[in-house]
């Protein structure tokens, strides 16, 4: 029985001490003689989400059907998450060049602090095939931190509105119950609204693979999140980042986003956000973030029209360019310095440290 | 406790009050009181999940304490809360009283002015162990849920002014969540797991017969294979059991006892929620559905 927590723990499931104990009382339970009562038991034990079950379902059929419970199983199933990742939902870009040959590399073999560093100030585009799947854990590891803190932080900030009757009255006792000082209590502060605009044509290629991830793990912390892709045209694509999991966000969208890598028409796509989803979507409460290089090839007058509507709707326009982490960098394009009267906030989005700094600003939203 | 021995009295008690129960859940049920632990149930909205601790609840003839969970739920909503009028009125009856500021305040913070709300119900119903259901978990915030890391572990609830509230008798708790968000590891390691999933055709025409005796066999039969052929659409809100039920009662309630595109079409409503949805079935064909089961 341990061999087989331990052979499951190996591939994937998360158990813990109680789990094994609970599991070895199930094992003496002679109502749960039967294979197929065992088999759900433990089912229900080792598990802790649907997409365990068909892992623990292999596992449970390789180890116990096989003669006595000793057999160490051959089979090797890699962890959850590394199963999910060669699905197709990877669709976009890092992976192209990707074969099964380079993701050998061992994870465990490249941590430690300094590589920790080194991958955070590394510019997405100049990333090594090697280090993707790497920066990828540790991105949605920071990214969940600074949601947390993001929360943390806006909670203790607000002066209250509302009475506390439970502490006025505690503190009201030396007056005989006359209520004197008057305790309030903190609404706890509404999410606001944050919407996204990815540019995902061909020159955005290797930051939108990551830029996308980071969008999705922002929908934590904000009570509604839009976001939307575009390039030559313009797709609402948040519907797909409610789902919980990422893997199936990227996949969805993989089905219904079709205008990946191509060209830039920046202007014409926000003219539609403003035609059809501006009124329903912003409101004067809401940040807009554009994720974007600004290399468009439509008109700089147009962009620089639409941004001005949108900006007039908005409480905070911040434009992200990727190039921007580049030395040499100049908004001297057409198109970007067209923008750059209209935005609030002109930042970097180039390495995951730039990514990481947008917190400050957004905390105080 | 007496059904909670074994499987099969499981089964029957389960089926005797129209819920059909398959193996696995019942040895999910089966091990929930043997190992004293709560169970997580997730799944699509109407498979059954909240049904299940109304059954339970049932069939030990004992209470069932629910808790709905919504965002904003706070401790003195689910947990306790004092009764403040009260308090204040006895402050002022003991104005006179000669009695120190400490012996007033240990008064006023008594059980007598406690308000307990579910979980405190939960654990402190005195006769037999109660059946707890927290519905909809993943509405509510997860600072909630980090507050029911204590009680569902230990059973007991700490109140600063009070002391601490032990469990008479452990109940038997029913986490249900619809998924909309992850729940923490930690909750979920303190909980058992079980996924409801719709149910096959056998099973869905069972539980029809189970609610409905008195249905045509054929009715019975190609409504439900409707229904399925329904969830294989991409629809906004995937009909769930509850929705089978309705439509079958809304049908039988019209007086039909066969199905046709007509009666379909007028009962449409019992099954689909959303314009959307009832749109794309219509484009797709009333007629055709029918037809083709």
């Amino acid at each position: 029985m341990l061999g087989f927590v331990e052979h499951s723990r190996n591939n994937g499931l998360n158990i813990g001490i109680t789990e094994a104990m609970e599991a070895l009382k199930v094992a003496d339970d002679p109502a749960l003689s039967d294979k197929s009562y065992f088999h759900d038991a433990l089912k229900a034990i080792l598990c802790t989400s649907k997409d365990d079950f068909s892992v623990f379902d292999s596992l449970f059929e390789s180890y116990w059907s096989i003669g006595s419970g000793l057999v160490k199983s051959k089979t090797t199933y890699k962890n959850r998450s590394n199963l999910q990742k060669q699905s197709p939902g990877s669709l976009v870009m890092m992976g192209e060049g990707k074969g099964e040959g380079d993701r050998e590399t061992d994870t465990k073999s490249v941590s430690g602090a300094n590589a920790v560093e080194r991958l955070r100030k590394t510019d997405f585009s100049k990333l090594a095939e090697a280090d993707v799947e790497l920066l990828e854990e540790l991105a949605l590891r920071l990214w969940k931190q600074m949601s947390l803190r993001m929360k943390r932080r806006m909670k203790s900030a607000v002066k209250g509105h509302k009475l506390d009757l439970r502490n006025t009255i505690r503190r009201n006792i030396q007056h005989g119950g006359d209520l004197i000082e008057l305790r309030m209590r903190n609404r706890k502060p509404r999410k606001h609204r944050l919407i996204v605009l990815l540019d995902v044509s061909g020159s955005m290629d290797k930051y939108s693979y990551f830029l996308l991830r980071f969008v999705w793990s922002l929908r934590a912390h904000f009570e509604s999140i839009e976001a939307f892709v575009f390039s030559t045209t313009l797709i609402r694509i948040t519907d797909y980042l409610d789902v919980n999991n990422l893997e199936q966000t990227l996949q969805l969208m993989s089905l219904k986003a079709n205008n990946w890598s191509s060209g830039t028409r920046i202007g014409a796509c926000f003219a539609t956000f403003n035609e059809q989803h501006s009124k329903t979507v912003l409101n004067g409460s809401s940040t807009v973030i554009v994720l974007s290089d600004g290399l468009d090839t439509g008109e700089p007058t147009e962009l620089s029209k639409e941004l001005k509507r949108i900006h007039m709707r908005t409480k905070k326009l911040i434009w992200l360019n990727p190039l921007k982490g580049m030395k040499e960098y100049q908004p001297v394009q057409k198109g970007m310095s067209a923008a750059l009267d209209e935005v609030d906030l002109f930042r970097s989005a180039h390495n995951l440290d730039s990514l990481l700094e947008l917190e400050n600003y957004l905390s105080t939203i | 406790m007496s059904i909670l021995t074994n499987r099969e009295s499981i089964r029957e008690a389960f089926d005797t009050r129209k819920y059909v129960i398959d193996n696995e859940l019942s040895t999910v049920v089966y091990l929930m009181s043997k190992l004293n632990k709560p169970l997580l149930l997730e799944g699509n909205p109407g498979v059954g999940k909240t049904a299940i601790a109304g059954v339970l609840a049932a069939a030990l003839d004992t209470r069932l304490i629910r808790l709905q969970c919504y965002e904003g739920l706070d401790v003195s909503s689910a947990v306790y809360e004092w009764n403040y009028q009260k308090q204040l009125l006895s402050i002022k009856i003991q104005e006179k009283a000669n009695r120190s500021e400490a012996e007033k305040e240990e008064h006023i913070f008594s059980k007598e002015f406690l308000m307990p709300r579910p979980l405190m119900q939960a654990i402190s119903e005195s006769e037999k162990p109660p059946v707890l259901l927290i519905d909809e978990i993943d509405r509510a915030d997860e600072e909630f849920e980090a507050f029911l890391l204590e009680l569902l572990s230990e059973y007991q609830i700490s109140i600063p002014e009070f002391g601490t509230v032990k469990a008479v008798h452990k109940p038997l708790v029913i986490l249900t969540s619809n998924r909309t968000r992850e729940l923490s590891d930690a909750l979920k390691r303190r909980c058992l797991y079980h996924w409801v999933e719709y149910p096959d055709f056998d099973k869905e025409i069972r539980i029809v017969k189970k609610h409905r005796p008195e249905i045509d066999d054929d009715l019975a039969l190609r409504m439900v294979a409707v229904v399925q052929k329904l969830r294989g659409l991409k629809l906004a809100k995937t009909p769930g059991i509850a929705e089978t039920i309705d439509w079958v009662n809304g049908l039988m309630a019209l007086g039909y006892d066969e199905l046709t595109p007509d009666g379909m079409d007028e009962t449409l409503g019992c099954l689909l929620k959303s314009t959307d949805d009832i749109r794309r079935v219509r484009d797709h064909g009333v007629d055709q559905l029918v037809e083709a089961v």
